[in-house]
């Protein structure tokens, strides 16, 4: 597509971000918010005579999720592709013919013509292709979780250490404009001291893909086994427990969990339903629940503090007290705006005990890109496009992406914890050689 | 202790005051035009003049005065703060503007024995209670209104829990301060403007989940009509007063007890919703 027809994906966030920096407090909540610092409407417009070749590990369902935002991203370019499951290569080639591809990603990485990789392969194959990428001196975004083990989790954590290398997870939460907006919210105290959270990812889907061929079940659906998997934890649950350390600004020190097959009990080795209490050291707990065979709940991630409850996944958020000053509020509005109109505020005398029901506030005004949890592949504006922005920037500037990959691992480090909790049926500590300085417990 | 919160706007010259949980519901100021120190200033009278209000009025607080009133008054006469007093007889005279409709008893004034010498107030009968609940919100707004006037302020918009509203001057884009008035039975739905200029307005009614809190003392029945009464008046205790006996009184009486107020008649209304 010709280059100025190109919408830049990410101007909403950087106007956001540019935004953030005036309101009282800003450079604060900036400072805490480090990764978003460099995501400037400025830096956009300098790096964007220069592009990010970018070459693709993994083109099925997400990796070509991703091919889409970077064919809107003015500062990427696309130049290789790489599946060993010619089906998803042939489909991704079609979206970017000028790519050459590849079925064995050491090849691609051999390859002098690319700067960074795309990395959205099964989980196993995570740690080696982004050690084996970093090794090739590539600047790496690899898909959430961040890897099967916490060895390999620890291998890849110290590889960033000495790496100069750019390294990115899609921990897209980090950069949706609503969990930003919403954290820096609770931050600022809106819905008093944080005292607990719950976060739930319903879906009633098999998790299946179609499987032309019975020897193809394992390479297919490899959500659904141990050797590939770390199933509804690393699959969903990893967004969501960051998003509670990020409200929080601490991590779980243990985890008690159970997890079952209940109704798909199709030959899968991962749980279809997981129920697990992560435990913080001040006593706050996060209630992580996740079923596949009931939509009814949604998904949601619910940050619960003693004035109110942020429900950042549908972009609200309810006050414990309903202060009804709605009406002020408008009248507060029209003056500022200068403009004149009722205010509707007579009625009967109002009374704390009329309040019937939780009235939603808006986190946003005016733009709402709520994401129900129901798709499998990705949702609209949920921050991976942004994400992916900002890593093709760094692939040109060089700059790391802050707190990222810590965020990555600490969420990672979890979820396999409370896979650990819930197959040893025990209470499971954080463990402390797996802790790292950037962790508050 | 319920929350106070006051911010200005300085792009606006806009003082806003905010107080949770007073009387029973919640309070917010809007003054234009004023400097940050003089509303701040303006705002500190107000919140104590609210609280000691709260404390001399409120019945379920054991340590205010018509509690230890409702407490003893029945065993002997009990002698009563001259504010109270006054009270007691403002109290008085409308019970007979109203033709006995307004009644701080809910059943029986004529149980109180007013002594003008002693200033004492004493309840022949057992069981006897006084409640405000139909009067102070009009009061506390006239004296908020006076503490406005005395600080030089005339452009100025309170709100007292929705149903007691204060208007001094004028919106700073409008001619006056217009108020919406919502239908309780129905969300969103504004039945009527009513514009204020150095006006007060009462509401009263029932809302869906709230009925029964009017009663007529001669029946000791409550209202649960699906009703509600707008009173304007210059004076923020008329309007309260007329607003909720209007909810009670029957239609061949209320000419006669309107004709008692100063009332801006072309603004009352009574809504059938």
């Amino acid at each position: 597509m010709p280059e100025n027809d190109k919408k830049q994906v990410d101007l909403s966030l950087r106007q956001f971000i540019k935004e953030l920096g005036y309101i009282a407090g800003g450079t604060a909540i900036l400072s805490s918010m480090p990764w978003l610092q460099s995501f400037t409407i400025e830096k956009a417009r300098e790096i964007n005579n220069e592009k990010a070749r970018i070459g693709l590990i993994g083109t099925g369902s997400r990796g070509q999720y991703h091919i889409h935002n970077l064919l809107n991203i003015p500062h990427a370019e696309i130049v290789a592709l790489c599946d060993n499951y010619p089906p998803n290569l042939k489909a991704a080639s079609e979206l970017c013919p000028s790519a050459k591809t590849y079925t064995d990603y050491k090849k691609l990485l051999e390859s002098k013509e690319i700067d960074g990789v795309v990395i959205a392969t099964p989980l196993n194959w995570h740690a080696p292709m982004v050690l084996d990428s970093l090794d090739a001196g590539k600047h790496v975004f690899c898909e959430k979780a961040m890897a099967l083990t916490m060895d390999e989790c620890k291998a890849i954590y110290n590889a960033y250490q000495k790496t100069n290398k750019v390294l990115y997870f899609c921990m897209q939460r980090m950069f949706d404009e609503k969990y930003i907006q919403g954290i820096r919210m609770i931050h600022s105290g809106v819905i008093g001291e944080v005292v607990g959270a719950r976060c739930h990812w319903f879906r009633n889907h098999d998790w299946r893909r179609p499987v032309p061929s019975p020897e193809l079940e394992r390479k297919i659906n490899w959500r659904l086994y141990k050797e590939s998997s770390g199933g509804l934890m690393t699959e969903l649950g990893s967004h969501q427990l960051e998003v509670s350390n990020w409200a929080t600004e601490l991590v779980p020190e243990s985890v008690i969990g159970m997890g079952d097959i209940v109704f798909w009990k199709d030959g899968r080795e991962v749980y279809d339903s997981v129920n697990l209490v992560y435990h913080y050291s001040n006593g706050i707990k996060i209630t992580y629940e996740s079923l596949i065979a009931n939509k009814y709940n949604g998904m949601e991630d619910q940050i619960l503090g003693h004035k109110g409850t942020m429900n950042l996944a549908t972009g609200v958020y309810y006050l414990e007290e309903d202060n009804g000053r709605s009406g002020i509020e408008r009248l507060l509005n029209q003056i500022e705006d200068k403009v004149f109109s009722a205010v509707p505020i007579g009625g009967p005398s109002w009374r704390p005990e009329t309040k019937k029901e939780y009235k939603p506030l808006p986190i946003l005004k005016g733009k709402m890109h709520v994401n129900k949890g129901l798709s499998m592949v990705g949702a609209e504006k949920d921050g991976s496009d942004a994400i992916l922005s900002a890593f093709c920037q760094s692939c040109i500037t060089g700059e790391k992406g802050e707190n990222i990959v810590e965020e990555a691992y600490c969420a990672t480090l979890l979820c396999l914890l409370g896979n650990q909790a819930m197959e040893e049926q025990k209470k499971v500590k954080f463990p402390e050689e797996y802790k790292i300085p950037y962790m508050k417990f | 202790m319920g929350t106070v919160f006051s911010d200005y706007y300085d792009s606006s010259s806009m003082f806003h005051g905010f107080l949770a949980n007073i009387m029973g519901t919640r309070f917010d100021i809007v003054i234009i035009g004023k400097g940050k120190s003089e509303t701040a200033e303006v705002w500190e009278k107000i919140l104590s003049e609210l609280r000691q209000l709260e404390r001399m009025l409120n019945r379920f607080d054991r340590e205010s005065e018509v509690a230890q009133i409702n407490l003893r008054a029945y065993e002997h006469p009990i002698k009563v703060s001259e504010e109270m007093w006054a009270i007691l007889m403002d109290c008085r005279y409308y019970h007979q503007a109203t033709l006995g409709l307004f009644d701080i008893t809910l059943k029986d004034f004529s149980k109180i024995i007013l002594n003008e010498d002693q200033r004492s107030v004493y309840f022949s009968q057992k069981n006897i209670h006084l409640d405000f609940g139909g009067y102070a919100k009009g009061y506390a707004l006239k004296k908020i209104k006076d503490i406005l006037i005395e600080a030089d302020i005339h452009q100025c918009f309170v709100d007292f829990g929705n149903s007691s509203i204060l208007g001094l001057g004028h919106h700073p884009y409008g001619n006056s301060w217009k108020v919406g008035i919502k239908n309780p039975f129905v969300e969103g739905e504004i039945i009527d403007e009513i514009e204020l200029r150095d006006e007060s307005l009462s509401t009263s009614g029932n809302t869906s989940s709230y009925t029964k809190h009017i009663i007529n003392p001669f029946s000791g029945e409550y209202n649960d009509e699906r009703k509600l009464a707008c009173v304007v008046s210059r004076n923020p205790i008329e309007a309260e007063v007329l607003t909720t006996t209007l909810m009670i009184a029957p239609p061949d009486k209320k000419k006669t007890i309107i004709n008692r107020f100063d009332i801006n008649t072309d603004k009352m209304k009574e809504y059938n919703l």
